[in-house]
């Protein structure tokens, strides 16, 4: 960028500077536009410009996920403590039958009462525990999720710095090297037999592609004689 | 006779290849071992005897359809049953997993109930439970 619309503060009415910041914004944006046509960028900025909102519907995707997989797992072990502290509680108050008075207890049905209880409790406990396991699948759910964001991210951060290196003052131009030409971005081979996968579908209900329930799968399987 | 099967859990996850496993276990198939891409699985397929393969899709080295496609290929293998659990919810993947021939999809995310239907829905059709 030429220097020659600087000019010092103190010899600037408000006029003048409106007009030299104007004709920078100006120089600036064009220097933009010609490095990104030449960078062939032009391109990558309208995809990029599509792909944020995804990134961002993405990243609410990850919240909401683990948000629910907190909520449940804690929902859980509340559920499990409260049969822990019956049982807890029960077993005290059968000991004390038990060595006040063991034939009564058995006779009473009190031990009998108490073992029914215990399976019973265990039971639902073994249920929040399995629960609990089941809500660890957000990490595989949101790593998948993250891995596309970051592969973005990444992306845009590389090419950006491209666009930093064409796009510098001239003194500092002087020193560097020129940049690699940037290769053509070639998409990943895809055949029949390896899509490109899209991993979890964040918003399923706003895609007609996706399916958004197992009970979907089992129809489209069932259609095709599955 | 169906709760002596072996099992390979297949997924790049170790949190999800530990819950597919603790499930099975649960519904009573406690043979089980892992592999975390394709090529593991295929190795493992190869230099040791399982009668069931549940696989994720989306895997480095190796994804579940490539996976899919060298277990059919392969004379040895080809019979083993390969159930995926994935979190690919587009059709397109759906029914391209069943015309390479998956015996069953499952989406994460899954219950224990889903799992064990699909199981041993498969093991009923081919005679082993």
């Amino acid at each position: 960028m030429s220097d020659d619309t600087a000019t010092t503060p103190d010899t600037q009415t408000p006029g003048n500077l409106s007009h030299d910041v104007h004709q920078r914004i100006g120089v600036l944006t064009r220097q933009l536009h010609d490095s990104l046509n030449g960078l062939g960028l032009t391109e990558k900025v309208k995809t990029w410009a599509g792909e944020l909102p995804d990134a961002k519907s993405r990243l609410s995707y990850i919240a909401r996920l683990t948000g629910e997989a907190a909520e449940k797992v804690l929902n859980n072990v509340d559920q499990a403590k409260l049969h822990h502290d019956h049982i807890a509680k029960e077993t005290r108050r059968i000991g004390a039958l038990i060595v006040q008075d063991p034939v009564a207890a058995v006779a009473k049905g009190h031990v009998m009462n108490f073992i029914s209880d215990v399976e019973e409790a265990s039971q639902e406990i073994d249920k929040n525990l399995t629960d609990i396991m089941m809500a660890q699948d957000f990490h595989d759910l949101t790593g998948q999720v993250i891995a596309k964001v970051v592969g973005l991210a990444a992306s845009i951060e590389e090419q950006l710095i491209q666009l930093l290196i064409v796009t510098a003052p001239l003194d500092a131009a002087s020193n560097r090297i020129a940049p690699e030409p940037t290769p053509a971005v070639q998409p990943p081979v895809t055949t029949a037999l390896q899509p490109v996968l899209a991993g979890p579908a964040v918003n399923p209900e706003s895609n007609p592609d996706v399916v958004k329930s197992q009970s979907e799968v089992d129809d489209l399987l069932a259609s095709l004689g599955f | 006779m169906a709760n002596e099967l072996k099992f390979l859990v297949v997924d790049d996850f170790s949190t999800m290849r530990r819950i597919v496993r603790n499930l099975l276990k649960e519904i009573g198939y406690s043979e089980a071992d892992e592999a975390e891409d394709g090529v593991i699985a295929l190795h493992k397929l190869r230099n040791s005897n399982f009668d069931f393969v549940v696989s994720d899709i989306n895997m480095p080295n190796m994804n579940g359809f490539q996976l899919l496609q060298e277990i059919k290929k392969d004379e040895k293998l080809k019979r083993i049953p390969v159930l995926m659990v994935t979190a690919e919810a587009r059709k397109e993947d759906i029914v391209l997993a069943a015309q390479q021939g998956a015996a069953g999809y499952i989406v994460k995310p899954f219950t224990k109930a889903t799992l064990e239907d699909k199981v041993n829905l498969i093991l009923t059709k081919l005679g082993l439970k």
